[in-house]
């Protein structure tokens, strides 16, 4: 599989409501080790109802300026939402969860 | 949903496009794409950076990702680069910054076949291009 094949990747909710489209693919760096190094490892997808990936950083928690840009941003990507991986079910061809949009917190809150 | 404890990446913003570079800092490569394996837990880890035409055709998609993919293919020399991605171990990452440092130096990566078939087949068939006069 690749990163490439997850990102733009259509996601639907337990319900069978589309909530968006994977942005980006938040890791963390505690995955299995090779060449002593830890891989990142996928904890959630950044799934946001707009097709432009373009949150210039703005997901990040210690991106916080020019604030005019990360209100525009924001305000953009208002419905943007963190799904953990371990709410997806399936993920070939679509991104399919085991759990209701209305249960995801927005991303920006 | 919570930052989780430990070192955070997103990959499209941190990784996907960024500069590969070797110790000397010489330049390596761009991370064309990232191939991902499934761990004991059923969750996605990254094992390789994908690198070249053949990686970033299929992210491309469409007839432009068709024809760079077919391009590629078309310029390989070996049989056997005609269907594989090149590809860079995780493993050999040794930093994640604005660059992406490999514990490897450049010559003795091969990831250039591009400027390889270039020089073969182009640049070698120019008069003087083989320091005649030497």
């Amino acid at each position: 599989m690749r990163a490439s094949e997850l990102i733009g990747r259509d996601v639907i909710d337990r319900a069978g409501c589309p909530i968006g489209v994977v942005t980006d693919l938040r890791c963390v760096q505690d995955g299995p080790l090779r060449g002593g190094t830890a891989t990142p490892r996928l904890d959630a997808l950044l799934v946001s109802p707009r097709h432009t990936g373009a949150m210039l950083g703005y997901h990040r928690p210690a991106q916080h300026g020019p604030w005019l840009i990360r209100v525009i941003v924001e305000r953009l990507h208002r419905r943007a939402r963190l799904v953990p991986w371990s709410a997806v079910v399936a993920h070939d061809p679509q991104i399919l969860l085991d759990v209701t949009a209305d249960t995801l917190r927005p991303l920006h809150q | 949903m919570s930052e989780p404890a430990g070192r955070v990446l997103y990959l499209h913003l941190q990784l996907l496009d960024r500069q590969v570079v070797d110790p000397d800092g010489e330049p390596v490569c761009k991370v064309d794409d990232l191939e991902l394996d499934l761990d004991d837990e059923g969750r996605p880890y990254v094992t390789a950076i994908l690198i070249g035409p053949r990686a970033l055709g299929p992210r491309l998609g469409g007839r432009i990702g068709r024809w760079v993919t077919a391009i590629a293919a078309r310029l390989s020399e070996k049989e056997a680069e005609t269907s594989a991605t090149q590809r860079l171990d995780f493993g050999l990452v040794t930093e994640i910054d604005s660059a992406i440092t490999v514990s490897r130096p450049v010559d003795e990566l091969d990831v250039r076949p591009l400027e390889r078939w270039v020089d073969d087949h182009v640049i070698a068939r120019i008069p003087g291009s083989r320091h005649a006069s030497e």
